[in-house]
């Protein structure tokens, strides 16, 4: 099937370029804008390569702005939140893949049922149960909602790892006098490591860019992640274009780095998934 | 991809040494700390929703009033108007995401150069924040220092600069093309991986009886592809229905309404005008919406189980 003619390579190669130029010019476009100095961010026509490109934006952001705390904040709660729903996946889909469970696939519906669930109906009444519970504008308000919403993915994703490994392993583990807890710890996780790394990727892309949730669930700038920080700004009255930029690219760059080393990885874990559920 | 029909099989193997009767209900043990977490935090929200779609709420005071709030957003013309600007979206998005996502990885898969490094190069407005993503979008149709107004001025396009956001029908193409932009990778992805299990032989038998390339395309290709492109565009429609990040970023449903999908509307009933009882009730329709559909996703998904099983 891959037998094309020269002629069809350089259509199907044309093809392809022109698809990829749409797919990455708005980023060229954030890169650009980004290092342009402010006095050439509004410049007609508009420079699309500068001789002057500079840090000068980011310096902004990260000295007169608060985007180091915003990107701090990003990371807190993406980390916690990895933390949280990995580890009760971890042992969801042990139970999952070890034991008769009753009612197994109505459960797994369940799971399936809480992923397609619209975040901006549940919005409400997490808006209303974390203002009783004086929750707002807390780290802790964030990693419930993210993990909410990437645990049932987690689970999903790491019965499919944790199915692979044959259950004679358990069984030789339990002979040997380990307990069910001792047998995961030490004998399933090492071997589904690269399961567990995949979803903990996939936790904490999704927490990280996650963002209708910290829109309504922080209101002190102080505790804004990336993402309602950059849209804070978009609400400004004059935009400086080149910082919204820089801090778009402190928000992406490093969603790109962490994609680009572990994309197989992810992508294998993804397609099992997405298409399971 | 063999294990991508699967849904509700997963303790097909129950283990069947001595000690599973023993330690039965273990099981439940390792189920009950996800479990708990999310009847607390999914369940008892989405009852709360429920609960709230039947009170009004004035400030720390509800009353409940039945169907009052559902009885009001059916009577607004501005539900029904959003119902129509999310039927729009969602299904040019949708087919959009779904012809280019194939075309584009048709094309991936007849190249052998680079194949990876695109790959991943296509997924990056997927992988990047949809926020990051309109923000970015929304600097390129500035209307009078975007390069979009540039690009199609110096290509004669347009003879001025189109203000891409500020009116209505431009405005919903806008929104909806960042949600194209967005959204093709996914289905590229998927369309790859299915375009890898179709044994060559079908393809080799084909070459031999001469068929071509659109033969190969129609016969071939897209009768094996079929379930997993009706499984995706499923996926696909759940997810855009639902989706908020570019419209709150771009437009935040405006202008005149013209982007105001039923997710935008329900954002702006709650916080903008404060009236959280409709919202909700504008909620549990739009999740009403979706079942439908996750309804059809588990259907169609357990008969490709049946199939796999034949």
């Amino acid at each position: 099937m891959n037998r094309t003619s020269p002629l069809g390579q350089a259509g199907l190669w044309i093809a392809i370029l022109i698809a990829a130029v749409v797919t990455v010019f708005p980023f060229y476009w954030m890169l650009n804008t980004a290092l342009k100095p402010q006095s050439e961010v509004f410049l007609s026509p508009p420079a699309f390569y500068s001789a002057n490109w500079s840090l000068e934006a980011f310096r902004t952001l990260l000295v007169e702005r608060p985007f180091a705390r915003y990107f701090l904040n990003s990371l807190i709660v993406s980390l916690g939140s990895t933390l949280l729903s990995v580890a009760l996946a971890t042992f969801a889909a042990y139970g999952f893949t070890r034991f008769h469970i009753k009612g197994a696939g109505a459960l797994i519906v369940f799971l399936l049922f809480t992923k397609m669930l619209p975040e901006t109906l549940l919005i409400i009444p997490y808006f209303r149960l974390m203002s009783e519970l004086g929750l707002i504008n807390s780290h802790l308000s964030l990693i419930l909602a993210y993990s909410s919403f990437a645990l049932p993915f987690s689970v999903w994703m790491l019965i499919g790892f944790f199915r692979s490994i044959p259950l004679e392993i358990d069984e030789a583990a339990i002979v040997d006098g380990a307990s069910r807890i001792t047998t995961l710890w030490r004998v399933i996780l090492p071997l589904a490591r690269p399961g567990l790394v995949a979803v903990a990727l996939f936790t904490f892309l999704i927490s990280w860019n996650a963002y209708v949730w910290a829109l309504v669930l922080t209101t002190d700038p102080s505790m804004f992640v990336l993402s309602v920080g950059i849209a804070n700004m978009v609400g400004e009255y004059r935009v400086q274009w080149n910082e919204l930029m820089a801090a778009a690219m402190i928000a992406a760059v490093p969603v790109m780095v962490m994609f680009a080393f572990l994309e197989r990885h992810l992508v294998n874990a993804l397609t099992a998934g997405a298409v399971k559920g | 991809m063999s294990n991508t029909t699967t849904t509700t099989n997963i303790p097909a193997r129950a283990w069947t040494g001595r000690g599973l009767a023993r330690e039965r209900w273990h099981g439940y043990l390792f189920l009950a700390p996800t479990l708990l977490f999310l009847a607390a935090v999914i369940v008892l929200p989405l009852f709360h929703a429920f609960w709230t779609s039947f009170q009004r709420i004035r400030g720390l005071n509800s009353t409940f009033v039945g169907f009052a709030n559902y009885v009001r957003v059916l009577e607004d013309e501005a539900f029904w108007h959003s119902l129509r600007v999310s039927l729009g979206f969602v299904s040019i998005s949708v087919v959009a995401h779904v012809v280019l996502g194939l075309l584009l990885a048709l094309a991936l898969n007849k190249i052998t150069f680079a194949r990876t490094a695109l790959r991943v190069l296509f997924l990056t407005p997927w992988m990047v924040a949809a926020a990051v993503g309109a923000t970015i979008w929304l600097w390129l149709l500035e209307p009078q220092f975007g390069v979009i107004n540039y690009i199609l001025q110096s290509a004669g396009l347009i003879s001025a600069p189109v203000a891409w956001l500020g009116t209505p029908g431009t405005a919903f193409a806008a929104v909806t093309t960042v949600e194209i932009w967005r959204g093709v990778p996914f289905i590229m992805l998927l369309t790859l991986a299915g375009l890898q299990t179709i044994p060559a032989e079908q393809y080799e038998a084909a070459e031999i009886d001469g068929a071509t390339t659109w033969q190969k395309f129609r016969f071939i290709t897209l009768p094996n592809l079929k379930y997993l492109l009706v499984v995706a565009s499923t996926l696909d429609i759940i997810n855009v229905v639902r989706h908020y990040d570019i419209i709150g970023i771009m437009t935040g449903g405006g202008p005149a309404g013209a982007t105001e999908v039923l997710p935008a509307l329900l954002y702006n009933t709650a916080f903008r005008a404060n009236r959280f009882g409709e919202a909700a009730a504008i909620g549990v329709l739009l999740l009403l919406m979706v079942l439908i559909f996750a309804a059809m996703y588990l259907r169609i998904t357990r008969v490709g189980q049946e199939d796999d099983r034949r």
